[in-house]
C-alpha cells in the first residue's frame, strides 16, 4: 500500500479573478521507503504541495491519505496528532531552539506529546547517535555547524518513529559539502530506516539522491524520473539505456 | 585529444610496452568506466610517435608469453611534451549534440522537443546519480584524485541541467522565432546601384 496516495490535489489561493491555482490537480503516490525529490522553479506549487500533504493546509479540492488514512475526515485535532506522530520535519534553516542541546532539541517531539522525559531522552540520544553526533549530544545549536545542526533536525524529526519525513529545502543552507552528506543521510533515512522521505529541492545534485524525481511547472507534475540503483549498469560497465529509466 | 600526450608523459616517467601504457592511462583517469582506451588506440599511437621519432623502441621483453616491445621517450618526444604543457587547452563548448538533436528536432518537426528535453533530463539525473554514488564510495584517503574528476563530471552534469531548465522555460519563445537558415548569396555579378553611380 503506498504511503503517500495524493489525488487530483488542487490549492486554489484567493477567489474570484485574483485566484491563484498554486496546485492543479496533482496525482502522487509515495511507496514505503521511497526517497522522493521535487523539483522546480519558484512557484511552481513545491511548498503548496509539501503543507497539504503534511497536513499544515487543507485542499481546495482532492484528496491526500497518509498511511491509509485519509487527512479530508479529520478533524484539526486529528490531523495535529497525525503530523505529531506520523511525520517528521526538516527545514532549511533547521527551526532548533538556541538555548536547547542537541538532546533536548531532538526530544521536543516527543515532549510536545506528553511522554515522559527519561525515556525521551533515550530515545533523542539514540537517534543522535544514528545521524553521527554522539560526540554533540550536549552542544548547542550555536557550538555546532549548520551541517551538524542539521543532523540534529533529522534526528528531532525521526524521534517520534514517523512513517513520513518532509524535507523543505534541507540542504539550501548548506556548502556543498555537508549538503551531500545531509543528502546521504535523508538517503539512509528511507533506505536503512524505511521510512518514505519526500524532499523539495531546486539542486540537482541533491535531487540526484533520489529514488524518483517530480518535476512540478505551473502547479501540475510534467515530468516524472525514476531512478536506477547502482544496477544500472550492464556487465560489461556500460550504462543501461536511460530511456529504461524514463517515465512521462 | 590527448591520449598522445599522455602516452609521451608515462614514457617520461619511465620506459613501458604498450599494456602497461593502457593500464597506467586507466589508472590516473579513475577507470576505464570514466575513459576508456582501446589497446588497439595504445598501439596504433604508439606506432606513429615512433615513426615521427618521439619514441624509439627499447627494448624487448619476453617472459613466458608473448613478446612486449618496450618504448623510451626520445629528446624530440620530451619537447613535444614541453610544447603540449605550455600550450592551453581549448574548452568544448559549441559542439552540443544535445543542442543539435534539439534544433533539428525543431525545423524537422520529427520529434517533440519538450519530449526531447525530458528524456534528456532523466539520462543526465541518471548519470548524476551514478556518478554522485560512485564519489561517495570512494575513499578520500587513496582516491582523492580519481574524486576530482568525478567532481568535475558532476558539476557539468549539473550545468547541463540547469540550461535544460532554460531551455525548457524558453522553449515556446525558441519557437515562436525563426529558426536560424544559412545566408542566401546572391549569384551572379551584383546589381548596379543606381543611386550611387558618379
Amino acid at each position: 500500500m503506498a504511503l503517500i496516495q495524493a489525488e487530483n490535489l488542487t490549492k486554489v489561493y484567493g477567489t474570484g479573478d485574483t485566484a491563484v491555482v498554486a496546485l492543479d490537480h496533482v496525482n502522487l503516490t509515495v511507496n514505503p521507503g521511497e526517497f522522493v525529490a521535487v523539483m522546480g522553479p519558484s512557484g511552481c506549487g513545491k511548498s503548496t504541495l509539501l503543507h497539504l500533504l503534511g497536513g499544515l493546509d487543507r485542499p481546495s479540492e482532492g484528496n491526500v491519505s497518509i498511511d491509509g488514512q485519509p487527512l479530508a475526515k479529520m478533524s484539526d485535532d486529528a490531523l495535529s496528532q497525525l503530523r505529531r506522530r506520523k511525520i517528521g520535519y526538516v527545514f532549511q534553516f533547521f527551526n532548533l531552539i538556541p538555548i536547547l542541546s542537541s538532546v533536548e532539541n531532538a526530544s521536543l517531539p516527543l515532549l510536545l506529546d506528553g511522554a515522559n522525559s527519561a525515556k525521551t531522552k533515550q530515545r533523542a540520544i539514540e537517534w543522535l547517535t544514528k545521524v553521527g553526533l554522539e560526540q554533540r549530544l550536549a552542544s548547542r545549536p550555536d557550538q555546532l555547524s549548520a551541517g551538524q545542526q542539521q543532523r540534529v533536525a533529522i534526528a528531532r524529526a525521526l524521534v517520534t518513529d514517523p512513517v513520513l519525513v518532509l524535507a523543505d529545502e534541507p540542504t539550501g543552507n548548506l556548502d556543498t559539502k555537508s549538503a551531500d552528506e545531509i543528502a546521504a543521510l535523508l538517503k539512509q533515512v528511507a533506505k536503512t530506516w524505511g521510512r518514505s522521505v519526500l524532499m523539495v529541492t531546486h539542486d540537482p545534485r541533491i535531487a540526484a539522491y533520489a529514488d524518483r524525481i517530480v518535476f512540478l511547472k505551473d502547479g501540475k507534475i510534467v515530468n516524472e524520473t525514476h531512478l536506477a540503483n547502482g544496477g544500472a549498469r550492464e556487465p560489461d560497465g556500460r550504462k543501461v539505456s536511460p530511456a529504461t529509466a524514463l517515465a512521462v | 585529444m590527448s591520449v598522445r600526450h599522455a602516452v609521451l608523459g608515462l614514457l617520461a616517467q619511465r620506459p613501458r610496452h604498450g599494456y602497461e601504457l593502457r593500464a597506467a592511462f586507466q589508472a590516473l583517469v579513475g577507470g576505464a568506466e570514466n575513459w576508456d582506451i582501446k589497446p588497439a588506440q595504445i598501439y596504433t599511437t604508439l606506432a606513429r610517435l615512433a615513426q615521427g621519432g618521439l619514441v624509439i623502441e627499447d627494448s624487448v621483453e619476453q617472459d613466458a608469453g608473448p613478446e612486449k616491445r618496450i618504448y623510451a621517450l626520445t629528446p624530440v618526444g620530451r619537447q613535444a611534451l614541453q610544447a603540449w604543457f605550455a600550450g592551453s587547452i581549448e574548452p568544448e563548448h559549441q559542439h552540443d549534440e544535445f543542442f543539435l538533436k534539439l534544433m533539428i528536432g525543431l525545423v524537422s518537426g520529427v520529434a517533440d522537443p519538450y519530449h526531447l528535453i525530458h528524456a534528456q533530463r532523466a539520462n543526465l539525473f541518471q548519470e548524476l546519480h551514478d556518478i554522485t554514488e560512485q564519489r561517495s564510495q570512494a575513499d578520500p584517503s587513496r582516491e582523492l584524485a580519481g574524486m576530482l574528476l568525478l567532481d568535475k563530471a558532476i558539476m557539468h552534469l549539473e550545468a547541463d541541467l540547469r540550461w535544460l531548465d532554460t531551455i525548457e522555460a524558453r522553449l515556446d519563445e525558441i519557437r515562436r522565432q525563426p529558426l536560424p537558415e544559412p545566408e542566401t548569396k546572391p549569384r551572379g555579378r551584383p546589381k548596379k546601384v543606381w543611386g550611387l553611380v558618379g
